[in-house]
């Protein structure tokens, strides 16, 4: 479970998060929207450990991120917006290393069994990653957040950059993730795929969290116009 | 993790070329600098031998006169030099006071560009006529040899910092750390195990190579290598532990070069040269040539009075006291004797330079310990027996062979004895002593230590900023 209380996060007079509060379920997809600057990378970096909260908590399974920075990692996947891996390994190489730093031996077969079900194709295995698409790397990503069996994964903004295709399968294999009971934390522009995998929806602005919706009882439409008109961007609202 | 990182750091160092052009680059600069240093050697070494021939040849040529002449032979040989007369043999069939080269010498050629390595004493010259240093070009004494200590201790840091100074920048700047630093590790520690990994792998590379040149050189003591390599590796320890230092504190690229490089500048180009400027400046040694000239107004002085001086030497020495008719007293009698007072003389002019110099000396050893470059060139010189220390202890040991071989002549001399064959056979002889010390503990203590304030002063520090920021909060 992904919780946050209160959480702010501050650089001098600049409020980059602002007293979020949200909770995420295992088995829920929690979509974050915003414009650049928001606070959806701040949100998902405090989870992360990687930046230390002004006030306010964030929780992983009930346990403080910035005092069990180490520990609470071991329940979290992370897949960046531009997940990068070491250009001279191979897949399964790097799918190796990264599990194995974090505590897990796994044998050849499970880790070629990974990145099957991450969607990457077998004859992708064996080459280095240098000349992979970040489609292809987002797969080894998210065979990284299986391997690590994570009940918490965060993504920021996984998709940019994707096309349509990879777009899709992408969002299939969060679905496929949901139904093992993680809890996911997507910071996204995307509104359509969104609406389409995510459980519940946020938008913010300013650092603030200023609207939430159950995505099933919301529609797209509905979900755009809300978007455009937190943003101030009352022109393109219908 | 540590096997996880064993098991691919070597990898991805082998497939980015690392380990190939760490290994050919050092492999080059070893064999070159152990081939200059091994050059100097031969050459100090035939220089020698050539010598200690000569000895051979004039001793053979002196035991075969000295075996005419006691068998009541005449010999065709100048007057000054007839091997009977103690004086002659004093003068003219001096012996060799060599220091040999350590087996170690190709290490660093030292001072041994400087200081003459054999000199051969006589009863008529002074201690101060001993000449100890030797023509050099001035090129090679501004920019030193290009021997095993300069590729060590001026070279490798460069290496050093070429292959450590973007550990954790480099995995920013690819856009890895953030999926790296979101598993459930400790930053610090994979810094730590990435750079120790490096290190341990060019400590191999180093080794593997080093014994191959030391096989080359012939240099049979495992000690030796032992000492070699363990002042090599804590000298590497003190220069990954700056690059931990500046891989955890700094951040980018560009930023981790630049001040690794300026690091190096001062440790090894500028702390040498501001130790050497002060003590020029607190310790002002008078200029030598002052020294000179007052030892040859000393030594006018005494050639003026040798007559009065020598009946002054008689009276204090009555066991030279002309005891027949069949003894007499010529120009090397008071010759010898102005000479023993000319020494008293000069001890407070000497002693005093000395003094000054061992001050400098001293100050300079004290501030060594601010700078491991030095730390490691005087310890790896001592291991060559190239320093300043090994020649001052040479020109120490060749003085007192001076002393003793002076004195085995000025019985015979005032006793207007005779030199035989049998006394050729108890002719002093000169054998170099290298002094032992604790230099090689203490310069691995000191540069252990000064990496374990770095170490522990980075951790502190990092432990710090991430407590306030977040481990990315920079």
């Amino acid at each position: 479970m992904i919780t946050t209380n209160n959480l702010t996060k501050k650089y001098g007079d600049f409020t980059a998060l602002n007293q979020l509060s949200l909770t995420v379920n295992p088995g829920e997809i929690y979509c974050l929207l915003g414009a650049n600057g928001a606070g959806k990378s701040t949100t998902i970096n405090l989870l992360l450990g990687f930046l230390k909260p002004t006030s306010g908590v964030a929780l992983i399974n009930g346990k403080d991120v910035a005092t069990n920075t180490i520990s609470t990692k071991k329940d979290i996947a992370y897949i960046p917006e531009n997940l990068m891996l070491y250009p001279t390994l191979t897949a399964v190489e790097n799918l190796d290393y990264f599990s194995g730093i974090g505590g897990q031996k796994l044998p050849k077969e499970t880790l070629e069994s990974l990145l099957s079900q991450a969607g990457l194709q077998s004859d992708a295995f064996y080459k280095r990653t240098g000349a992979f698409s970040k489609g292809m790397r987002q797969k080894v990503g998210i065979a990284i957040a299986l391997a690590k069996e994570a009940k918490a994964l965060l993504l920021d903004e996984p998709t940019s950059g994707l096309d349509p295709k990879a777009s899709n399968e992408f969002g299939r294999l969060l679905q496929g993730l949901k139904q093992n009971n993680v809890a996911i934390l997507m910071a996204t522009h995307d509104l359509f795929r969104a609406k389409e995998i995510a459980t519940n929806i946020g938008i913010m602005k300013n650092g603030k969290l200023l609207e939430q919706f159950v995505s099933d009882e919301i529609s797209l439409p509905v979900l755009e116009e809300t978007y455009l008109k937190t943003m101030n961007y009352k022109e393109l609202a219908v | 993790m540590f096997y996880y990182n064993f098991k691919y750091e070597l990898k991805i160092l082998l497939r980015s070329r690392w380990i190939q052009l760490i290994s050919g680059l050092l492999l080059v600069l070893f064999v070159f600098a152990s081939f200059n240093g091994s050059q100097k050697i031969e050459k100090r070494k035939a220089e020698i031998s050539k010598a200690r021939e000569a000895v051979k040849t004039s001793d053979a040529r002196m035991l075969q006169q000295l075996d005419s002449i006691e068998k009541g032979h005449k010999v065709q040989v100048a007057r000054w030099m007839v091997p009977t007369s103690p004086i002659a043999i004093g003068n003219y069939y001096p012996r060799v006071a060599a220091m040999d080269p350590n087996e170690m010498g190709f290490i660093a050629v030292g001072q041994s560009d400087v200081f003459t390595h054999y000199v051969s004493p006589r009863v008529s010259a002074d201690d101060f006529s001993i000449n100890f240093t030797e023509m050099t070009s001035p090129i090679q004494l501004l920019f030193g040899s290009f021997d095993l200590v300069f590729v060590l201790v001026y070279l490798l840091p460069l290496i050093i910092i070429a292959f450590s100074y973007n550990v954790l920048s480099e995995e920013k700047e690819r856009g890895s750390l953030r999926l790296l630093a979101s598993q459930p590790i400790s930053i610090k520690k994979w810094v730590f195990q990435k750079l120790g990994l490096r290190f341990f792998w060019m400590a191999v590379i180093i080794t593997v190579i080093s014994l191959g040149v030391f096989l080359l050189n012939d240099v049979v003591s495992i000690s030796g290598l032992l000492s070699f390599l363990a002042l090599i590796f804590c000298y590497m320890l003190f220069w990954f532990s700056l690059a931990f230092a500046i891989n955890l504190l700094v951040g980018e690229s560009a930023k981790n070069a630049l001040s690794l490089i300026g690091l190096w500048i001062v440790f090894v180009l500028l702390m040498p040269s501001l130790i050497s400027q002060t003590g020029d400046i607190f310790f002002k040694i008078p200029p030598r040539m002052q020294m000179v000239q007052e030892i040859r107004e000393h030594k006018a002085e005494a050639v003026k009075k040798q007559d009065e001086i020598l009946d002054n030497f008689l009276r204090d020495h009555p066991e030279y006291a002309v005891n027949d008719s069949a003894q007499s007293r010529n120009f090397w009698h008071g010759y010898m004797a102005s000479q023993n007072l000319l020494k008293e003389e000069l001890q407070p002019l000497l002693s005093s330079y000395d003094e000054k110099l061992e001050e400098q000396q001293n100050w300079i050893n004290k501030l060594k310990w601010t700078s491991p470059a030095i730390i490691t060139q005087r310890a790896l010189g001592r291991l060559a027996g190239t320093t300043k220390q090994d020649y001052d202890t040479y020109q120490e040991q060749v003085l007192q062979f001076a002393e003793e071989w002076r004195s085995f002549f000025m019985p015979l001399l005032f006793n207007n004895g005779v030199f035989t064959s049998e006394l050729a056979k108890s002719l002093p002889a000169f054998e170099y002593k290298p002094k032992s010390d604790n230099y090689l503990v203490s310069s691995l203590l000191g540069l252990l230590v000064m990496t374990c304030v770095i170490m522990g002063v980075t951790v502190s520090m990092y432990s710090i900023r991430s407590k306030e920021t977040g481990i990315l909060g920079s």
